[in-house]
């Protein structure tokens, strides 16, 4: 490895170059399409360039009145999602990182397995059983299904931390005369605080791109994965790219911000179509 | 019983949401989905016509096919794909940091803004064609997502884009724990660059493979929102069929289909297991 001879060298460099140029393409074709004059785009031959910058697309989307409801909508469901996912997983990723070694498998295994089931499988019998509880197009009955995948989700990444923490940390504290309350908020809860603060801007993410479930429990208020939707099936173009970057801002913000913790054992379970 | 409740109150109490939760929100539902499949939409009795009824669709024999397509194709592209990018980021070059960075960039993209984006590249007036025109390669435009094999083609390199950064950050993570010490040993046998990848890397990496084979497989099979978005009803797949007969109110008929897919899947986790991997990575890995 020591002496790369200049024609590996410059293999290396073709790769990267190729390699960037495809990962990036699709997203600045995206923001062109979305300033773009129609005649550039829908034409037998789109120019890849920007000739010239419009903002009337984006004037519509704000003036459309079709753009605050859904970003509210998703917000609230994406924000109680991560809260309530939180509240339920924290606890019970501690106490199967505490298990032994085969009852904490059994329950690794049972969270990997819910993974397997078909979305679309699980939101049938779901859509029915709302649809009496008088939860279809509310924001609750999003947060209830959208707690289905992240919850497994979230505590497959929490138990991986709090397995982490070292079993002598709580046991010097307990030495100390504190009670198990009192060492989980003030010892273990600090040092994990991390990850459980990476976890959470994950199912906070995962929840607002949601399609599936929001496609299966709405019916007059979308979320804004189903605005696009809704304007891809009705061929809007401008529109599309335009609620797409707007859908696409705040992740790009956290992806940007949880970069350094992209680490590949907090993707086990992370992997998601 | 007392004692051990007792003296696990606290664990107990902390896993009961969590496990109640799962038991009431996938597993009840998902045998309730199995249960609607072998029931009649209407009456409610017990039968098998509703996957009688499947069977005899062309529409849905081409959804399994599609879907078992779309995994091999998308499936061989990601793996080799990742395998490549994971190795010419392993090299040390200049900017590496910010290729990094940029390779990770689709993880920050949600699935169905890659997908519209996608629309624009794969559409019959998209980039795709335009290139391949101002190249030279093509006169007229190609109808990428008419509904032929290049459809599935177009779907698998969708997902390939959007997935990318997680299979290749799997393999280098894989990667980056092989010790150099084997790469040394071999390369005072002689071994070619080629003999290293084939004899060593692979063999070395299959843990890391079988884990990542098995997370994308299980979600290509259940892949929706691309398909849904790229190529609408024309290219049916085993989820966008279940959601396709949901919307028309057959509910057996989507219960039934999922059901397919279900056993779709655990066919392919159990088959890989057995015969691919036979057991090395997944016992060695997570």
């Amino acid at each position: 490895m020591a002496s790369k001879s200049a024609n590996t060298k410059i293999w290396i460099y073709l790769s990267v170059l190729i390699i960037s140029f495809c990962m990036i393409a699709p997203v600045y074709i995206l923001i062109k399409i979305s300033f773009s004059e129609p005649h550039e785009v829908l034409t037998q031959h789109p120019t890849f360039l920007i000739h010239d910058v419009t903002f009337k697309h984006w004037k519509q989307v704000f003036e459309s009145g079709n753009l605050w409801e859904p970003l509210r909508k998703s917000f609230t469901v994406a924000s109680l999602t991560m809260l309530l996912a939180l509240a339920i997983v924290t606890p019970a990723s501690y106490a199967i990182s505490r298990l032994n070694k085969k009852a904490k498998y059994i329950f690794i295994l049972t969270l990997f397995f819910t993974k397997m089931f078909p979305v679309v499988g699980i939101a049938l019998p779901i859509s029915v059983t709302f649809l009496k509880w008088n939860l279809l197009d509310t924001d609750i009955g999003l947060v209830l299904a959208h707690l289905i995948g992240q919850l497994p989700f979230m505590a497959w990444i929490l138990v991986a931390t709090f397995s982490a923490i070292p079993f002598d940390l709580e046991e010097s504290a307990a030495i100390d005369g504190a009670s198990r309350m009192q060492t989980l908020s003030k010892v273990i809860l600090p040092v994990a605080m991390q990850g459980i603060a990476v976890a959470a801007l994950y199912v906070w993410l995962n929840s607002w791109n949601e399609f599936t479930y929001a496609l299966y429990l709405s019916l007059s208020t979308k979320t804004m994965p189903l605005q696009i939707y809704y304007y891809v099936e009705r061929g809007g173009f401008f529109q599309q790219a335009a609620y797409a970057t707007i859908l696409a801002i705040p992740v790009v913000l956290i992806t940007f911000i949880l970069q350094r913790y992209l680490k590949s054992d907090y993707l086990g379970g992370a992997v998601k179509g | 019983m007392l004692n051990y409740l007792k003296k696990y109150n606290l664990e107990i109490l902390f896993l009961l949401p969590l496990s109640l939760y799962i038991l009431g929100f996938t597993m009840i539902p998902i045998t309730k989905s199995i249960m609607m499949g072998f029931q009649d939409n209407i009456t409610g009795q017990w039968t098998l016509s509703v996957y009688e009824y499947l069977f005899s669709k062309p529409d849905f024999m081409r959804s399994i096919w599609n879907t078992i397509g779309v995994t091999i194709i998308g499936l061989t592209i990601q793996i080799s794909l990742g395998l490549f990018v994971a190795i010419v980021l392993k090299q040390t070059f200049k900017g590496k940091s910010i290729i990094r960075a940029l390779v990770l960039m689709p993880m920050g993209i949600p699935t169905l803004v890659s997908g519209v984006t996608l629309l624009y590249v794969f559409g019959t007036q998209g980039y795709l064609n335009e290139l391949l025109y101002r190249i030279g390669l093509i006169e007229v435009p190609i109808n990428w997502t008419s509904g032929n094999i290049q459809s599935l083609f177009v779907i698998a390199i969708a997902d390939t884009w959007k997935v990318l950064p997680i299979v290749v950050l799997l393999l280098l993570a894989g990667l980056e724990s092989i010790s150099k010490d084997v790469y040394e040993a071999s390369s005072i046998d002689g071994a070619s660059k080629w003999h290293d990848f084939r004899y060593v890397t692979l063999p070395l990496l299959k843990p890391a493979i079988t884990m990542t084979v098995i997370l994308r497989a299980v979600d290509s099979f259940r892949i929706f929102e691309l398909p849904q978005i790229l190529v609408g009803k024309s290219v049916p797949f085993l989820s966008t069929y279940a959601y396709e007969e949901y919307a028309y109110n057959n509910l057996s008929a989507s219960g039934a289909a999922s059901t397919v897919l279900l056993v779709l899947i655990l066919i392919f986790v159990m088959l890989y297991i057995k015969f691919v991997d036979k057991g090395e990575g997944l016992s060695s890995g997570k």
